[in-house]
């Protein structure tokens, strides 16, 4: 097929997706007249690009943005600003019907293994969803289905099961063969370990991994454990506030960590050895509200080295060389 | 030994997919007291609704609405002949009492399927949809909310004569819609929020697919338990229309029943022929609404005693 022979055209660096200047801006509606008084800038200018066969990993703390960009690129939710571009096309602005052959590109996987499934079907109508949209008929949607759940690591003949017969870890599995279904180029994993037991979030890790190999896929790996990312991602983002805080290739960031929050987070991680001191650069203050974020710096009130300029300034990124990006003026001039 | 009935439960599963669910379900259900009780009720009134061609057939003068025993004008109490007695031109009460009870098994059944479908389908709508159309749909459903039903009928009986007993259903339905769209569109909000729709759109399903798809097999327990409690709503309007005298007088049911009783004076003198019809309308609706009860231990599992949770 045409997409089977483009994928094997593309050289190593080709760039599957590329992420503009994204904003998601939610209105708050207040008062007897529900007038919008504010808004909260939960993304607030993204950029980021995923190259093919790479993972990128997204991390930071809950409520920085990362699940909203990740709905953002597979359009569950109008982008207020900026561009998602796929292989060289845009497609911030097509209608839904133009979408629908994008769909079968970018699948997600999904953090609650509970959520995830549709309780009234058998997994193996959830997993088919896809295929049957797409139009495939039903003997060889059958056939595919068994395959993707051996792919996967369950036995094929489960398929005709309803998903509360099986475990967390199993549930997560079905969630990725689901994903996997419509042969997808790129696919989004939204926390889709941290609902897990430690025992099984590195099965799932595993099988991520074996996946990308077997299919040269992308992912887009969000989590807020910097340990689980660091392991699977080629390059990594730190989010904070709807902002990327650092933006480098998963060694330079553990080798060179620039940002005081990738400074603390870093720090948060804990270590093999016990006994061994370690420093915690635990962080001062609480996260501003979004809704009415202080002006200059997002992480002004939080980070070591605070000056009245961190206050004033809307903070650029600073490029160290290598592809390294940091927002923070104060490790730029040393 | 329990170990063993579970295996064999999903055995039986296994092989019928389809009734995993309901099974599971019933064997909820049968460890309810009220499911019990309510259950038994509705199948004796089901018996007795079923049974009801029988008298007439037997003999022309126990037909509930034109069968008069040619040796008696007036009302009596029970005999060998007429064992709950006669009404006031020598009608069967028995072969009446049995009309009355198929009569409020149409009633109540065919207002509430027809309020159940109105309300899941706007409320899955309003939900689903979201924004001007989930206003707009919400407004209306409270305007209708509030407006007393039973003072809607007598309004509308007395502008337009004589209302048909569907006529009354249609009514009822129109009117009892609302508190299930609130209740469905409730429960599609928070399932529109769930992984596997977002999951679906992803695929590419279109928003009827989802609705069809994703949110109407998850709603559809929770309509059928309503459709319980509507029954009851719907059998004690109609008996309340009729008592007043606004049920439609070509049938016998047994606000009917009661009217005719209240109207020839005989409230205080023929307890044979006030209670029968009086006792069938509180234990029909009891056993519909202890029916609804137990179902709504199934649906709800923190409504579920401890030893049945597990």
């Amino acid at each position: 097929m045409s997409a089977g022979s483009a994928k094997a055209s593309l050289g190593n660096d080709q760039v599957t997706l590329k992420v503009e200047g994204l904003k998601k801006y939610f209105p708050v509606h207040r008062g007897f007249l529900q007038r919008v008084s504010g808004w909260v800038k939960a993304v607030d200018g993204v950029d980021f690009e995923v190259l093919q066969g790479k993972t990128l990993g997204l991390v930071g703390e809950s409520g920085c943005g990362k699940s909203t960009v990740a709905r953002l690129i597979l359009r569950l939710l109008e982008p207020d600003g900026g561009r998602v571009i796929y292989r060289g096309s845009d497609i911030t602005r097509l209608s839904e019907k133009e979408m629908k052959p994008l769909r079968k590109e970018m699948q997600i996987v999904f953090q609650d293994p509970f959520g995830s499934l549709n309780p009234r079907m058998t997994v193996g109508q959830s997993i088919e969803e896809g295929l049957r949209i797409l139009g495939m008929p039903r003997p060889q949607r059958k056939e595919r289905t068994r395959e993707l759940l051996e792919m996967v690591g369950i036995s094929g003949s489960n398929a005709d099961r309803y998903p509360h017969e099986f475990s967390g870890g199993q549930r997560q599995r079905i969630g990725v063969a689901r994903a996997l279904s419509v042969e997808p180029s790129l696919i989004i994993c939204d926390e889709p370990i941290s609902a897990l037991d430690v025992s099984i979030q590195a099965q799932i890790i595993n099988l991520l991994e074996d996946l990308r190999e077997q299919l040269g896929l992308s992912y887009i790996f969000i989590s807020h454990d910097l340990n689980v990312v660091s392991y699977l991602s080629d390059r990594v983002a730190v989010m904070y506030l709807g902002h990327i805080m650092e933006y480098a290739s998963a060694d330079e960031l553990f080798e060179n960590p620039l940002h005081p929050y990738t400074l603390a987070l870093l720090s948060a991680v804990p270590v093999a050895k016990p006994g061994q001191d370690v420093e915690i650069k635990s962080l001062g203050g609480d996260v501003p509200s979004p809704l009415d974020p202080p002006p200059g710096c997002k992480f002004q009130g939080r980070g070591p080295l605070v000056e009245e300029r961190c206050r004033l300034e809307e903070v650029d990124f600073w490029e160290p060389g290598g592809g390294h990006q940091v927002r923070c003026w104060k490790v730029g001039e040393g | 030994m329990k170990a063993n009935k579970l295996d064999s439960d999903s055995d039986i599963q296994r092989r019928f997919r389809w009734t995993g669910p309901f099974l599971e379900g019933w064997s909820i259900f049968k460890q309810s007291l009220l499911g019990r009780i309510g259950l038994t009720l509705l199948i004796l009134f089901a018996v007795m609704a079923l049974c009801s061609f029988i008298p007439p057939w037997i003999d022309p003068m126990y037909n509930p609405m034109t069968g008069v025993d040619p040796d008696i004008s007036t009302t009596t109490g029970p005999s060998w002949r007429h064992w709950l007695g006669t009404d006031f031109m020598g009608r069967d009460i028995l072969s009446q009492l049995m009309a009355g009870a198929r009569v409020a098994f149409m009633v109540g059944v065919s207002a509430a399927v027809m309020s159940v479908f109105l309300g899941t389908s706007i409320g899955m709508a309003a939900g689903y949809m979201g924004g001007f159309v989930d206003t707009l749909l919400m407004r209306l459903a409270e305007m209708i909310m509030v407006m007393p039903t039973l003072l809607v009928v007598l309004i509308l009986s007395s502008v337009f004569g004589q209302l048909n007993i569907w006529t009354i259903v249609v009514i009822i339905a129109l009117f009892r819609w609302p508190g299930v769209s609130r209740i469905i569109r409730g429960q599609t909000l928070s399932l529109k929020q769930r992984s596997f729709v977002e999951a679906a759109k992803v695929a590419g399903a279109s928003h009827v697919g989802i609705i069809i798809r994703h949110i109407l097999p998850n709603v559809l327990p929770l309509a059928f338990l309503f459709m319980t409690f509507r029954v009851t709503s719907a059998i004690i309007i109609e008996a309340a229309l009729a008592f007043l005298g606004f049920g439609d007088p070509s049938t016998v049911s047994w606000g009917m029943m009661l009217q005719w009783v209240w109207k020839t004076g005989h409230m205080f003198t023929a307890p044979y022929w006030l209670l029968p019809p009086g006792i069938c309308i509180s234990l029909i609706t009891l056993s519909f609404y202890m029916l609804g009860r137990a179902m709504d231990e199934v649906l709800d599992p923190r409504l579920r005693k401890e030893d049945q949770a597990g």
